[in-house]
């Protein structure tokens, strides 16, 4: 059949019929029925996630040492750097190159006054605790020398005090009023309130989209040691796992293959590395075409011979059988 | 050259239904590998078609209620068929040398799509709602952060990572794919690797 806009190839090459609407159809449902069938099987993977009320029952030392950090300054995000404050504890660079301090401080996090003193007035108003309305008080107004030497001897004694129950058990000792603040921080989390007082950026309460401040609360222990025992890690491939037996991201092995070896899982920038060297990979891949040498590559491997081995068959066969090599060609053009 | 009767001219050649929707392909097509490409094209058709459905609803209805959870296990499965089928397509395409004689640009927009594709289910992790979005929230923030994306993407919003997933992306990688087809279209599948034969002739080449 004469086509007004063929294909350029096709007054090179021979050509047969093709149903491509058959083609596609016959496809969209084998695929729509294999995923229905697998998906009702196997259905998909689900491991419920962890809120603040969850780990103050199981492991309240946690939530009272994650409190503590954040109030004393000593947990990680308080010294993060950009996005989140001044500090330069995760701020990645190489070289000089550190692409993550040039938008400055996108999300500021004060990790005291947001996860701690500010939750903690809310809950002092919202349950008329006067005592720990006292309590936020004497240590805000305190110097901070003071506030320094309690919260090092609350964070000395949560290294020894034991768990009775649901409640931490201290030795005693002069921790101001920190003890109490911490305490009642463990309080709010068991209530199920610290993850809302947590999450605070909304627009007047409608939506609560962003759960930053309560993620990087969860972030540090909590998360880690679940995480850990179901080989989520960096270093465990952690990514490419899903639950169970399930396929996870297995697509991302490239991008988690960086963080098993040196120099990347190693530097203290490893993650900018990662993201630049894969950015680098995934750039070539694209101008293959014109990357000498690479894009000759497929013709010195045999594998298209393969792909296209009926083709060379028939056209040797024909070539045999016509004899006529050239004008074959030609004629062959003048048909097509 | 006038402007508009040399779009025209292009439009009317590229996208002639001829070359979109042709009854006939070249002789040398004969092989499994040709059908990665359109069960790829497949599996994201019901991608999209279950993710519409599941961003109809809610994400908490996804998690909480069976039907939800069986739409859920759709999406999933048609994600993981989406990928084996489009990382098999890259990886024949790229044994058969398919961006030469002027198929570079839809080699190009192939990669690319690739690239959004693995963003595209990147936020759809996130949109999980469970244990697993939790924790690659948090861990690729640092990747974020340090990349310096965080002037515009922050990992632990869920309000702008799920626009991501439901809107921006797709619609990108829709269009990105949808350009890769009219390119596959209007120039065809590539051509063999012209061989020798035993006797030294070339076959398979006709020019």
């Amino acid at each position: 059949m004469k086509q007004a806009y063929q294909y350029p190839d096709a007054k090179r090459f021979p050509m047969k019929d093709f149903d491509m609407v058959k083609e596609g159809i016959l496809s969209l449902i084998v695929i729509t029925v294999l995923v229905l069938i697998v998906a009702a099987i196997a259905g998909a993977p689900y491991r419920p996630a962890v809120t603040n009320q969850q780990v103050a029952m199981q492991s309240p030392l946690v939530i009272e040492q994650t409190a503590l950090g954040d109030l004393d300054g000593s947990g990680s995000i308080a010294s993060y750097g950009p996005p989140y404050n001044n500090g330069t504890g995760s701020v990645q660079s190489i070289a000089g190159f550190s692409p993550q301090t040039w938008w400055g401080i996108s999300y500021p996090v004060n990790t005291a006054t947001d996860d701690v003193i500010t939750p903690l007035s809310m809950l002092a108003s919202a349950s008329g605790n006067s005592q720990l309305a006292k309590a936020l008080t004497t240590y805000q107004e305190a110097p901070s020398a003071t506030q320094a030497k309690w919260n090092q001897n609350l964070s000395n004694a949560l290294n020894k005090a034991t768990v009775v129950g649901a409640t931490v058990q201290l030795p005693a000792g002069n921790y101001g009023p920190v003890a109490y603040m911490m305490n009642s921080e463990l309080q709010l989390a068991r209530s199920g309130l610290l993850s809302g007082a947590l999450s605070r950026e909304t627009n007047q309460g409608v939506y609560r989209f962003n759960v930053q401040n309560n993620l990087l609360f969860l972030q540090g222990d909590a998360l880690h040691d679940i995480a850990g025992k179901t080989d989520l890690s960096g270093e465990q491939w952690g990514i490419n796992h899903d639950e169970q037996a399930y396929p996870g991201p297995w697509w991302l092995t490239p991008y988690t293959f960086f963080y098993q070896v040196p120099p990347w899982n190693t530097s203290a920038a490893g993650d900018e590395m990662t993201a630049y060297t894969v950015g680098a990979l995934f750039l070539l891949l694209m101008v293959v075409p014109w990357v000498p040498g690479l894009n000759r590559l497929p013709r010195l491997l045999p594998l298209y011979k393969l792909i296209w081995r009926d083709w060379y068959r028939d056209e040797k066969n024909r070539k045999k059988k016509n004899k006529l090599g050239p004008e074959f060609d030609a004629q062959l053009g003048q048909n097509h | 050259m006038n402007l508009t009767a040399r779009i025209r001219k292009q439009v009317s050649e590229q996208l002639s239904w001829d070359r979109l929707l042709p009854s006939e392909q070249p002789a040398y097509v004969s092989s499994l590998v040709y059908s990665f490409g359109v069960l790829t094209l497949s599996s994201l058709v019901v991608v999209i078609v279950s993710g519409i459905v599941m961003s109809a609803k809610s994400p908490v209805w996804y998690q909480t209620s069976t039907v939800g959870e069986y739409f859920r296990a759709i999406h999933f499965w048609s994600v993981q068929a989406f990928f084996f089928f489009m990382t098999m397509h890259l990886v024949v395409q790229f044994f058969m040398g398919s961006w030469r004689e002027g198929r570079a640009l839809t080699w190009v927009l192939g990669v690319l799509s690739f690239g959004v594709g693995v963003l595209t289910a990147f936020t759809g992790y996130l949109s999980r709602g469970d244990f697993f979005a939790q924790w690659n929230q948090v861990q690729s923030k640092d990747a974020f952060n340090g990349a310096g994306l965080n002037g515009f993407f922050n990992a632990l919003d869920n309000g702008q990572i799920y626009g991501l997933h439901i809107a921006v992306l797709p619609t990108v990688l829709i269009v990105l794919v949808a350009w890769h087809l009219i390119a596959v279209r209007g120039k065809g599948v590539v051509p063999p690797y012209p061989i020798e034969d035993n006797t030294g002739a070339k076959v398979g080449e006709r020019s």
